[in-house]
């Protein structure tokens, strides 16, 4: 049987497991690249000044927009899905890792062209600012892409689609309206008091990052204790209910965490086409001035 | 067990429709408003004339007034050119380039001939990094920039020992000088207990402390030197103008020939010559004595009749090649003396030399006001070496000692070479290539803390004559390169290039303000 990916067990092994890296030839190249960068920025600094515009700043610049330019396509590449098909360009986990490691590579040319200084020009200053902010946001992405599917499949009983979270609360609030119809006034009320507003709809909660069930056996106390005063056949179709409490308490669980993974790309995508913008801008005025 | 369509316990229905994917739309929209909101602001900036934006930080306060005119510096396509620096720096059409690198050779070879456009010119931008902020010098070139030529890794590692130190080249100064002896002399009689203090007795600082004043006879050694009772030996006069047993003029056969040059002689008193027989002496002396030098250049004229303008010259012509300009003004400043001396005279030939004389020292001085002018000291440099090959060696030998015996007081602290007083060096700069500030190094060390090659503290208690070997004026007591490294170190106290160096030749020139206008 093929070993794929054999992981390296030396002394960076506690950090590069599964968990964490998913490619080590990517990983790998990546440290080469990285190591090839510091060891010729320590050559340049013993040979030469560090300075943006002389011959060593400059290739260290162009190779940065080079590598930005290769890092953006990744974005687009949905767009000429058709290309990349027909032209065999790579499955879409290579896409993701060569964006996530020539991204890494990008700030660290970013910071060698600059001299691992503050630029004092305002475009400059925003350029290298907003590159520091898309590969942090970037490296926020990874974590959320790492971290979040895993406590969601650990921890949760069920799996849903974030699209459809609306339709599954509203179907979850039909049957308990439903079931609620046959039910006697004590477990009515308790319905109208404590879970009525709560499937209304999809709620997010910051707890869910700490406790992924969200508390769950603290918010079902209250059905033990109304439990405790019904008949027979009432307990069950609160039990019915306490069910699908659950189930919307983990829908949420899914709708908060995946809510984040939606939402850092807005941290992500627009500033990444802003820095595109500006890259191109700052060209200009190198190459005009 | 689930039913197909259904899912988890409550048996929630799968999803009847494709789900369309994540839309990003949306943030590209944004990520294109942010991209506009930056180029819409980089265009309105540049079109106000402002382009604070895309500028790479703000200029240095020098070139502040042009932070909103990129043009002033920039040309499009082609970064900064040297040109466009000319345009206020070399506003007044230097002929030698001082900014050039042909310069920046010159000023560290002092070989003119390198004085040509070089194939390594530098671009002004190349070391004078603009835009790093109003505060930020832009005179203050990192190190690096030098050692692209000069490979001397840091200061403390392998930058070369001082020329004078590592050549070991005599201080020049020309004169007998034994430092211990005058340190002792002037502190007692200046009752003097500070022993530095009688150091900047002689060695007065310039205005800014930096450097010293040049020594003056009349300020620092006239006190002592030639007092009134100082006289010449026993002088033979000369039978005739020619005659070869070598001789004086007396000041009466001076009057009477009315040679150019000679007016002092109607000033000078008769008593100041004693005459037995045909022997004649002067006392007192004078320092630069008129009287000696005219018979001393009278009889270098005898024994090396071709000495060309050194006749014009009151010492040596040996002046370190930057200062060539003084040997001509001095030479100038003979000649006037001569038109002076000449003007009471009527005779129409010696009125029509005048002119000519005149003429010639128009164009001389305007020639030299210029101080782009090459000047060439190889028309002082005669053969003032060959000797009159109608003397025999013995006459040669008593014009010598005679030249010695008229020059007996000046020799006290003058050297006399070939019928010539040396010229006395009072440029007390050592460095030519660096510039060293006493006035911020006193802060902290004593004089003789640093000038040690003649050991003063050792033996200024000691009464006994002081070996020779230990202290004369050829002796350079400068510190060597170790005694700096004792504090200029790496996070100490700076050691850059240019805490010491300049990249462009001496500024001097650059003071006088009527250069720059148009």
């Amino acid at each position: 049987m093929k070993v794929k990916e054999k992981i390296p067990t030396f002394w960076i092994a506690p950090f590069l497991t599964k968990k964490w890296v998913q490619s080590p030839n990517w990983f790998w190249a990546f440290a080469v690249c990285s190591a090839l960068c510091i060891l010729t920025y320590l050559l340049n600094l013993i040979v030469s000044e560090v300075q943006p515009y002389n011959t060593w700043g400059l290739v260290y610049g162009t190779l940065a927009t080079g590598l930005v330019i290769c890092v953006a396509l990744y974005g687009v590449r949905r767009r000429i899905i058709k290309f990349t098909k027909k032209y065999r360009a790579g499955r879409s986990r290579t896409w993701v890792q060569f964006h996530v490691y020539a991204g890494t590579l990008f700030l660290l040319l970013v910071c060698m062209h600059s001299g691992f200084r503050v630029p004092t020009g305002a475009l400059t200053w925003w350029l290298w600012f907003l590159s520091l902010w898309v590969t942090l946001s970037g490296f926020l992405g990874v974590i959320l892409q790492k971290w979040i599917p895993k406590i969601l499949t650990s921890g949760l009983s069920i799996e849903v689609h974030y699209d459809r979270i609306p339709d599954l609360i509203h179907e979850i609030k039909e049957r308990a309206e439903k079931l609620i119809k046959t039910c006697d006034d004590p477990i009515r009320d308790f319905y109208r008091k404590n879970l009525a507003v709560f499937l209304a709809g999809p709620q997010a909660r910051l707890i869910y990052y700490i406790d992924i069930t969200g508390g769950i056996q603290s918010q079902t106390k209250k059905f033990n204790y109304i439990n405790r005063f019904l008949p027979a056949e009432e307990k069950e179709k609160l039990h019915e209910l306490e069910l699908m409490y659950k189930t919307k308490l983990e829908i949420d669980a899914h709708y908060t965490l995946q809510k984040a993974l939606r939402w850092w790309l807005y941290l992500h995508l627009p500033i990444s086409i802003a820095v595109f913008v500006l890259v191109g801008l700052h060209l200009f005025t190198v190459l005009y001035y | 067990m689930r039913k197909k369509g259904t899912f988890s316990h409550l048996k929630l229905s799968v999803a009847k429709d494709y789900l369309i994917p994540f839309s990003r739309r949306r943030m590209v929209y944004l990520g294109g408003i942010a991209a506009l909101v930056f180029l819409t602001y980089a265009l309105l900036n540049v079109f106000l004339q402002r382009s604070s934006f895309i500028s790479n930080g703000p200029l240095s306060s020098n070139h502040a007034n042009f932070e909103s005119d990129c043009s002033a510096c920039h040309t499009k396509f082609s970064s900064v050119t040297n040109e466009k620096c000319s345009v206020c720096h070399e506003k007044y059409g230097d002929k030698l380039g001082v900014y050039t690198f042909a310069a920046h050779y010159v000023y560290r070879s002092d070989d003119f001939r390198r004085l040509v456009p070089s194939e390594n010119e530098n671009s002004c931008f190349s070391c004078h990094q603009e835009h790093l902020g109003r505060d930020v010098a832009i005179t203050n070139v990192p190190d690096s920039r030098c050692l692209v030529c000069h490979k001397f890794g840091s200061f403390e590692d392998k930058h070369p020992q001082f020329e004078f130190a590592h050549r070991q080249i005599p201080d020049n100064a020309n004169l007998k000088f034994p430092h211990i002896h005058h340190v002792r002399e002037v502190q007692k009689r200046e009752n003097l207990l500070d022993i530095e203090k009688t150091c900047l007795y002689c060695h007065n600082p310039d205005a800014d402390g930096k450097n010293f004043q040049p020594i003056s006879f009349e300020r620092h050694c006239d006190a002592c030197h030639l007092t009134t009772s100082t006289a010449t030996p026993w002088l033979k006069i000369k039978a005739s103008q020619n005659s070869k047993p070598p001789g004086v003029e007396t000041l009466q056969s001076m009057r009477q020939q009315q040679r150019p040059g000679l007016r002092w002689a109607f000033y000078t008193h008769v008593n100041e010559f004693n005459q037995r027989g045909d022997r004649i002496r002067k006392s007192p002396i004078y320092h630069k004595d008129p009287w000696i030098l005219e018979n001393l250049n009278s009889l270098r004229r005898q024994l090396y009749p071709n000495s060309g303008l050194v006749e014009l010259l009151r010492s040596s012509v040996d002046v370190p090649a930057q200062d060539v300009r003084q040997l001509y003004l001095e030479a100038i400043q003979t000649l006037k003396e001569y038109a002076d001396g000449l003007r009471a005279r009527p005779e129409s030939v010696v009125q029509n030399e005048l002119a000519q004389i005149n003429r010639f020292l128009q164009v001389a001085e305007k020639q030299l006001r210029d101080p782009y002018t090459p000047l060439d000291d190889t028309k002082f440099l005669l053969s003032t070496l060959e000797e009159n090959p109608k003397f025999t060696k013995v006459q040669i030998k008593d014009f010598n000692e005679f030249i010695n015996k008229l020059t007996e007081p000046c020799q006290k602290c003058h050297i006399v070479s070939n019928g010539t007083i040396l010229r006395v060096q009072t440029d007390q700069r050592v460095f030519h290539r660096a510039e060293f500030n006493h006035r911020v190094h006193i802060l902290q060390r004593r004089c003789l803390d640093c000038h040690t090659q003649i050991p003063i503290l050792e033996n200024i208690a000691n009464s006994a004559n002081i070996d020779h070997a230990i202290d004369n004026a050829a002796i350079q007591n400068i510190p060597i390169i170790e005694t700096c490294k004792d504090c200029h170190q790496t996070k100490v106290t700076s050691n850059r290039c240019n805490t010491c160096h300049y990249f462009h030749p001496n500024k001097s020139q650059r003071s006088n303000l009527l250069l720059y206008l148009d």
